[in-house]
């Protein structure tokens, strides 16, 4: 369906909302200076402003957002300090050590360390991003094939370390916040609703 | 030469060669699966049909030599069909597991998926339950397995294991061990070299890093004189700060080189120190006041180079009791055969049809002989005549005659087999008289070699084209060495046998050239470099100085082919090496390889930066690696003497010789690798020396404690002891066959 929008007349003309705001010359003179100072001081205008934050302030009805306190939701596309994500169904984590962020990050920035479990499974013993030089290009979340790494909501980057953020034990999802539902997830190619259908699936069939 | 044409292109063959070797040879692409250079092909993927314009069907081009005029299409719109086709069965139920897969991003069916573009599964099976195999240093998983056989031939053809085989049944087939239950092998891990996909992978590297992250650091290998091309893979061992990289594994090229166990499971040799100025004053203080250095030959031609220069400059005396044993047998064979080295050289026993090996346990003093071997015997049929005191279980798929002689009667021996092999030869008056007046009933009797094992030598190797003579390690310290090389030089002078000499360590060769070595002297002030000493630097034993070890150093090695090979720093050594030493006491370079251009020019070395010396193999399997020595002209001097009376091995003898994948100090101390140090022996052995197995027992003089194991394979009256547990390791600078006495220790 084509969508047409009518064209706002923008031409200043007796028909259209437009008009050329009133505004005084600008004083040339000393004296016509001198006199737009001492009007401008003692006409009050500066409580104009006043009364306004005053009477909304009066109101109890504030559109600030109280941060630190509140924050405004944040586009699932931002892409923030990462996150390992676990699997919902078994609590493991999802990151099967593939390498991938790895070898795609341009900046070159992460680094893995694997070994092979007592279950001979690749386990992912070490996980690191090194902040300084990541450039948030969202390359790593796009790679993973199991949707393991993502790009989190957390900016706040305000630490004594960077490196606080990105270590392995903090980017993971904390098994209670799992077991919570806190873990987000993030709409997308292959991306799950966590709810009952999701089950265990088993390892030989 | 044999013209014909691939895809219109006019293109010609060598007699003997394949359509798919001769499209290769000239730029043509054809797919393949299961094609490797070095083995017979497999002719198990089909991937590398081509269409023949006389043909109906289609050939494999892997398995079919061209035919005069013939016009080959290598690619048509058939042939895509056909080859996708392939691919798509391949990827039948293959695990998607790529994620995790050691093979990932080195994988040919990763390749070759995305080649062809298969992106779905278009026929179906049921899928099996396959269980993961664990054969100690291999993992098998055969539902990655895509069932090439590259594994099963190389195990067969190439290093004479012969130790796995394809269980056939269909869908269910898979490569199982060979005669047993569980693998029972030399763990030369070349299976998992050629593997395509990550079916037969390495246990310990296993899920521990991924192909694209670690870095290639290409080198040679430093444990036996074969100096093998190996990469040395390496990659970081933590996220942590200041953690420090570590060899992962080591990789070869497969296509066209072969590797041991030692070299591919044992690389973690390398040893850490850090700069220790009061130390290194000592060690400088130790160096001054040295009347002489004691060196092993695990050590490069660089640092050799530093010592031969602070002799020169400091008056002092080198010893290298291994290396002069080679040094004067060398000598003395040249004073006969007139050339400053043996013609021969590992790719000539490959490609010859008849051998003789003397005097040597070639499985474990130098695989890469027996893998020479073992591909002449599969590709050519050549007839191996094995002439050792001992019999040698790995070799007997291989070899044609087993000579037993008696140990220590090598002089006469090689005097008879220089008189069967030179019988129709064209030689001088003097040598004619000199074979002639071999005592042969004497020399028979005493060796316990028969005049009609002779005959039969000469019978089996009379057709034989291409010939080779092979000298184990065993008489270059024989009491009458000097006799036995100008005996051997005589063969090489006079038939056409061309002979290879094999040295015991990586550069025992360049030792010898670059070196005036001094006779060892029980002296005292002796600077000990991976030798005994009153000050001992270097990597191996207990050192008083750490110096790096020989992946992590760069410097060059002269292997026994005569050819010079780099190797390079695996991983960073944060002590002092060798040079920082002898710098400080006027012997000056910046680097340690600043000597490699000043190698001597008149021993065959040619003057090329270490820099400029290439370590790799060209993608048609050219060596690019360093360059060969040339052979020098020698005055030919040298006199034969009289055999003298062979002497007698009576009561407990014992022969000096590893396990296979442990040469010395350097293997002893890798996590992979098997650490057997028990005593060898057989039945009969047992019932003389009055021993039963599992007994411990200490060879007298020496202060090592081992355990008698009752060795079924073995045969005979001599007992294998090992070498590479003792302190610096390595065989004994003596002959290799010993009367002992044995204590019982305890039960």
């Amino acid at each position: 369906m084509q969508h047409n929008e009518p064209l706002n007349d923008r031409n200043v003309s007796e028909q259209s909302p437009y008009f050329y705001v009133d505004i005084e010359a600008y004083p040339t003179t000393g004296w016509d200076k001198f006199k737009q100072v001492i009007k401008r001081s003692f006409k009050g205008e500066l409580f104009v402003g006043l009364w306004v934050v005053m009477r909304e302030m009066i109101k109890f009805d504030i559109h600030t957002v109280q941060y630190p306190k509140e924050k405004l939701p944040i586009g699932p596309r931002y892409r923030a300090v990462h996150k390992l994500l676990r699997l919902w169904e078994s609590g493991y984590e999802r990151c099967i050590g593939c390498g991938l962020c790895e070898k795609i990050c341009i900046s070159d920035c992460i680094r893995m360390d694997t070994k092979i479990d007592e279950n001979s499974r690749k386990e992912v013993t070490e996980y690191s991003i090194n902040l300084g030089r990541c450039i948030f290009c969202g390359y790593c979340a796009e790679v993973c094939p199991e949707l393991a790494i993502v790009h989190g909501q957390r900016y706040e980057n305000g630490s004594e370390q960077r490196a606080h953020f990105v270590i392995k034990d903090d980017m993971l999802t904390p098994l209670d916040w799992l077991t919570s539902g806190q873990q987000a997830e993030f709409p997308g190619f292959g991306a799950i609703t966590p709810n009952e259908s999701v089950t265990k699936t088993p390892l030989a069939y | 030469m044999i013209e014909f044409t691939i895809n219109n292109q006019p293109v010609t063959a060598l007699k003997g060669e394949t359509i798919l070797q001769v499209a290769r040879k000239t730029g043509f692409y054809i797919p393949t699966m299961c094609y490797i250079e070095k083995t017979k092909p497999c002719a198990s993927c089909r991937l590398c049909v081509v269409e023949a314009d006389s043909v109906d069907g289609l050939i494999l081009s892997c398995q079919t030599p061209p035919t005069q005029g013939l016009a080959v299409t290598i690619d048509s719109d058939r042939l895509q069909q056909e080859r996708t086709n392939i691919m798509r069965l391949y990827d039948v139920n293959h695990p998607l597991e790529c994620g995790v897969c050691d093979k990932s991003g080195a994988c040919d069916l990763q390749n070759k998926t995305l080649e062809f573009g298969i992106s779905a599964q278009h026929f179906s099976a049921k899928d099996q339950n396959r269980k993961i195999e664990h054969w100690g240093l291999i993992n098998y998983d055969p539902s990655l397995c895509i069932l090439c056989e590259k594994c099963v031939h190389v195990c067969n053809e190439i290093i004479g294991d012969d130790a796995i085989t394809l269980q056939f049944g269909g869908y269910k087939s898979a490569v199982v061990p060979k005669n047993s239950e569980k693998l029972d092998c030399t763990f030369c891990g070349e299976c998992i070299a050629v593997c395509p996909v990550g079916a037969l992978v390495s246990s310990q590297f296993q899920y521990s890093a991924n192909a694209w992250e670690l870095t290639q650091i290409p080198a040679t290998c430093a444990h036996c004189s074969a100096g093998c091309s190996l990469t040395y893979e390496v990659k970081h061992t933590s996220n942590s700060n200041g953690a420090k990289p570590k060899i992962y594994r080591v990789t070869n090229n497969f296509e066209v080189a072969t590797l041991c166990g030692a070299g591919r499971f044992g690389f973690d040799f390398d040893i850490q120190a850090s700069k220790d100025n009061e130390l290194f004053e000592k060690a400088v203080a130790s160096f001054k006041n040295a009347k002489a250095i004691r060196f092993s030959s695990l050590i490069t031609n660089e640092e050799a180079m530093i010592l031969q220069r602070l002799k020169a400059k400091m008056g002092i005396k080198l010893f290298n009791e291994e290396a002069r044993g080679y040094q004067s047998f060398m000598s003395a064979y040249s004073s006969v055969s007139g050339k400053s080295a043996f013609s021969g050289s590992l790719d000539a026993i490959a490609q010859s049809d008849g051998i003789i090996v003397l005097g040597g346990r070639v499985s474990a003093d130098n695989p890469a002989v027996r893998y020479a071997m073992t591909t002449a015997a599969r590709h050519n049929g050549a007839r191996v005549v094995y002439m050792h005191p001992l019999e040698d279980a790995l070799l007997q798929n291989v070899i044609t005659q087993m000579v037993r002689y008696e140990a220590g009667s090598e002089e006469g021996v090689v005097a008879m087999l220089a008189q069967t092999l030179l019988k129709n030869c064209d030689i001088s008056d003097e040598t004619k008289g000199f074979l002639d007046s071999l005592d042969d009933g004497y020399l028979c009797a005493e060796s316990n070699v028969g005049d009609e094992e002779f005959d039969r030598i000469a019978a089996s190797l009379r057709r034989a084209k291409r010939k080779t003579l092979i000298i184990g390690s065993d008489v270059l310290h024989h009491k009458r060495a000097a006799n036995i090389a100008r005996l051997c030089g005589l063969i090489e002078k006079y038939s056409d046998y061309s002979l290879v000499i094999i040295p015991q360590n990586v550069n025992t060769v360049g030792v010898s050239l670059i070196c005036d070595l001094d006779q060892d002297e029980k002296i005292s002030d002796v600077v000990g470099y991976n030798a005994k000493g009153d000050f001992i630097v270097g990597s191996l034993g207990e050192y008083d100085m750490a110096l790096p070890s020989l992946n992590q150093q760069e410097g060059t090695f002269v292997s026994l082919n005569y050819q010079l090979l780099s190797t390079n720093v695996a991983v960073a050594f944060e002590g002092y090496c060798l040079n920082d030493i002898t710098t400080s006491l006027g012997v000056k370079a910046e680097n340690t390889i600043d000597y490699t251009v000043q190698l001597p020019t008149e021993k065959g070395f040619k003057a090329v930066e270490f820099d400029a010396l290439g370590n790799f193999y060209g993608p048609l399997g050219e060596d690019n690696r360093g360059y060969q020595l040339e052979t020098m002209d020698c005055t030919i001097d040298g006199v034969l003497e009289e055999i003298e009376d062979l002497p007698e091995f009576n009561g407990t003898v014992v022969y000096y010789s590893n396990p296979v994948n442990q040469f010395n100090g350097y293997t002893a101390r890798t996590s992979q690798l098997e650490h057997d140090t028990s005593l060898r022996g057989s039945a009969q052995f047992a019932a003389a020396a009055r021993l039963s197995g599992g007994e411990r027992i200490q060879i007298e003089g020496a202060n090592t404690v081992r355990t008698f194991i009752l060795d079924e394979s073995l045969k005979g009256t001599i007992a294998l002891v090992p070498t590479f547990d003792t302190s610096f390791g390595g065989l004994p600078e003596t002959y290799r066959f010993e009367k002992i006495k044995l204590i019982k220790v305890g039960s």
